[in-house]
């Protein structure tokens, strides 16, 4: 079973840190954008569209690696002091009752969008550069697709929870935790 | 305060913790739910409004079970949205609900304000991940000195210019309480005050610009994010300073709680100290004033301002030769975690709020409060108070995207300028980040500290840091020059 949840796991995070890189591109195009304004005084119509197309790619789809990351803000003041037992029990329970029919009605509102987008080839109205967006808005029923996959991991695991009572691993147990790494960071800048 | 009665307060602290969390929630949320049940009328009498209100206490009864926000408002929105819109005779997939939910998503997607949110906490996470927060500590304290209670004042002074720096909190508190925690320890510093202005000075990155939480405010209330920059820069440096006043005042007045460095750590020779000076606060000092500068004077849009500051933020470390690859890579993912976060709990709270509007539950809402025929002062006594208590048991931005904007259409019935009310709000959420019991900066900062610091320490030296931020908002309301005298100056 764990090897499923953490193919899961993997197709989550595979996703989202692709994406992730749209900020490295993000802040190049920005600032070319205004290098181009500000010193040769020619402005680019593309910039703008380019910036939030990559700004919202990013959130987006980064959606489903967040998840995984259990990353999505909770609030724990309660849920913190439960038995596992108890807390799968609700989140299983949240799950079916608000996450499947929210992520759901997405894809499907989302699949509807892009197809009346892609049937005129719909380019951007903000601007007259004509930058295609057709693209952009089928990262919506992608972002809600990869949501729902990661969302059935997370539902087995609370269902794997409630028989064995206690939280089966997520992959990032095994690969990385935040707070060491800081103290690591600091610790090894001392040291040298 | 005297030895004896500190340790009763710590154990006082400790016993409400004894008292148990899960006692608290149940009675919670069963008041939650009777509050509800009592307010609606008989079932036949129902309106639209009232099931706005059901919605309202729902998503306050999820948010208490502990499921991510963004998904239960993004489902509540959907269902009641779903029998809001519903007309006999409609088919199950022509309900405009679904319309809705992708015109608000997609609104979110093309938010041009909100792009500068992943680029502002890119350049912070740069700037992290790079420790040139080491660097800035380390010349401040050199430059300080003389001054009494130097580490903490060195301390508060580099968590104001890594607050302009990043604009998110949790790392300043967890990588200052890595860094200055056991030096000021050491020195003889009384973990009160030394844990107190950590977690205090961590806190400041949410009022001083390019905060995110202004932003997110900005565009949720509708007010120029400028505008809330340039209102928000006169407040920030007063809190700091209020912040570095305490600590000298405290140290004079109680030398043995931050005695003075050993003369051979304070004696280095001036040119030294400048120097540092020159390379390690220089840089990041210009890096900001760029930033900021340029979003004031109206010569770069936010966005444009935090593209270039995280450009900035990356030559920097990298000339420091601080920025290797992997922690290149980690600030990407970091950052695109941390802004996938954001936007979504966004694009589920327009959801929520258009299914809420539809509704008319905020009809309902004002209606009560303007039943109550409170003066402009009451009200924002009693918002910032009901805020102030949202604070402790919810995070800045569940606050910021569903309860502010409930607040929002009352402004302008009070005659309360909307910019003035996101600053006091920001001042305000300081707070929920310092008060128990979910005084993130209390927990980040105990997750670093070493084994014999305890929470209720670290919570005791947060009290006095936060009755200054409550003094700092009582200013701002008696003297409102103090937020509107830049904007005035700048845009008038």
């Amino acid at each position: 079973m764990d090897r499923y949840l953490f193919w899961i796991d993997r197709v989550s995070a595979f996703s989202g840190k692709a994406v992730a890189w749209a900020i490295v591109a993000l802040t190049g195009v920005v600032c070319y954008d205004v290098g181009m304004r500000y010193f040769v005084n020619q402005p680019t119509q593309w910039a703008f569209d380019w910036s939030y197309i990559l700004y919202g790619t990013l959130f987006m789809v980064a959606g489903a690696y967040t998840l995984s990351r259990d990353g999505h803000v909770r609030g724990d003041l309660w849920y913190r002091a439960l038995q596992p037992r108890t807390q799968a029990g609700i989140d299983l329970a949240l799950y079916v009752l608000f996450f499947l029919p929210g992520i759901t009605a997405l894809i499907y509102a989302g699949i509807e969008f892009t197809k009346t987008s892609w049937a005129i080839r719909e380019v951007s109205s903000v601007t007259a550069s004509g930058t295609p967006i057709y693209p952009f808005k089928l990262m919506i029923p992608i972002a809600g697709a990869l949501l729902l996959l990661q969302g059935f991991a997370e539902m087995a695991r609370c269902i794997l929870c409630l028989r064995t009572g206690e939280w089966p691993r997520r992959l990032h147990d095994v690969e990385e935790a935040d707070i060491e790494q800081i103290r690591a960071l600091v610790e090894g800048e001392k040291k040298s | 305060m005297t030895p004896g009665r500190t340790d009763a307060l710590v154990s006082a602290i400790k016993r409400i913790n004894f008292l148990d969390v899960r006692t608290i929630g149940v009675i919670l949320l069963a008041l939650v739910i009777l509050l509800n049940v009592m307010l609606l009328p008989p079932p036949a009498q129902i309106t639209n409004q009232h099931l706005g209100m059901v919605m309202l206490g729902l998503i306050v009864i999820a948010i208490l079970l502990g499921f991510p926000i963004a998904f239960t408002l993004m489902g509540l929105g959907m269902l009641f949205g779903f029998f809001a819109f519903h007309r006999p005779g409609m088919g199950l997939t022509d309900n405009p609900v679904f319309d809705q939910m992708v015109l608000r998503t997609f609104g979110v997607m093309t938010a041009d304000v909100i792009i500068s949110v992943p680029l502002f906490i890119f350049m912070g996470y740069i700037v992290e991940r790079s420790n040139i927060i080491d660097r800035l500590f380390h010349a401040m304290q050199l430059a300080m000195g003389g001054t009494p209670g130097s580490l903490a004042v060195a301390t508060i002074a580099t968590c104001a210019v890594f607050a302009a720096a990043t604009g998110i909190i949790g790392a300043v508190v967890t990588l200052m309480g890595l860094l200055v925690l056991q030096p000021m320890l050491k020195a003889g510093y009384d973990t009160r005050l030394a844990t107190g202005s950590i977690a205090a000075g961590g806190c400041l990155g949410i009022l001083i610009p390019p905060s995110v939480m202004l932003i997110l405010y900005g565009a949720t209330a509708g007010v120029s994010v400028v505008q809330l920059y340039a209102a928000a820069m006169m407040p920030g440096l007063m809190l700091a300073m209020m912040y570095i006043g305490y600590v000298m005042a405290r140290a004079t007045l109680r030398p043995e709680q931050a005695p003075r460095l050993p003369l051979e750590q304070r004696n280095v020779p001036t040119w030294q100290v400048i120097k540092l000076l020159v390379t390690s606060v220089l840089p990041l000092a210009l890096l900001i004033l760029a930033v900021l500068g340029s979003i004031l004077a109206g010569v770069a849009t936010p966005t444009e301002a935090a593209a270039l500051g995280a450009m900035g933020a990356c030559v920097l470390a990298l000339s420091y030769r601080r920025l290797s690859w992997l922690r290149f890579k980690e600030s990407v993912f970091l950052t695109a975690r941390t802004t996938s976060m954001v936007c979504w709990l966004l694009v589920g709270s327009w959801l929520f709020s258009s299914t809420f509007a539809v509704l008319g539950g905020q009809h309902i809402i004002e209606s009560w409060v303007l039943s109550f025929d409170l003066s402009p002062v009451q009200f924002l006594i009693l918002s910032q108070i009901i805020i102030f208590l949202l604070g402790w048991p919810l995070e800045w931005t569940v606050i910021i995207v569903i309860f502010v904007p409930i607040f929002l259409p009352l402004l302008t019935h009070f005659g309360v300028d909307p910019i003035f009310f996101g600053i006091l709000v920001a001042l305000n959420l300081q707070t929920a980040f310092l008060s128990p019991p979910v005084a993130m900066a209390a927990f980040y900062l105990k997750g670093v500290a070493p084994p014999h610091v305890r929470l209720g320490q670290i919570f005791l030296g947060i009290i006095p840091f936060v009755m200054l931020i409550i003094v700092a908002m009582v200013l701002i309301y008696i003297f409102p020059q103090i937020v509107l005298w830049l904007p005035s100056v700048l845009y008038s």
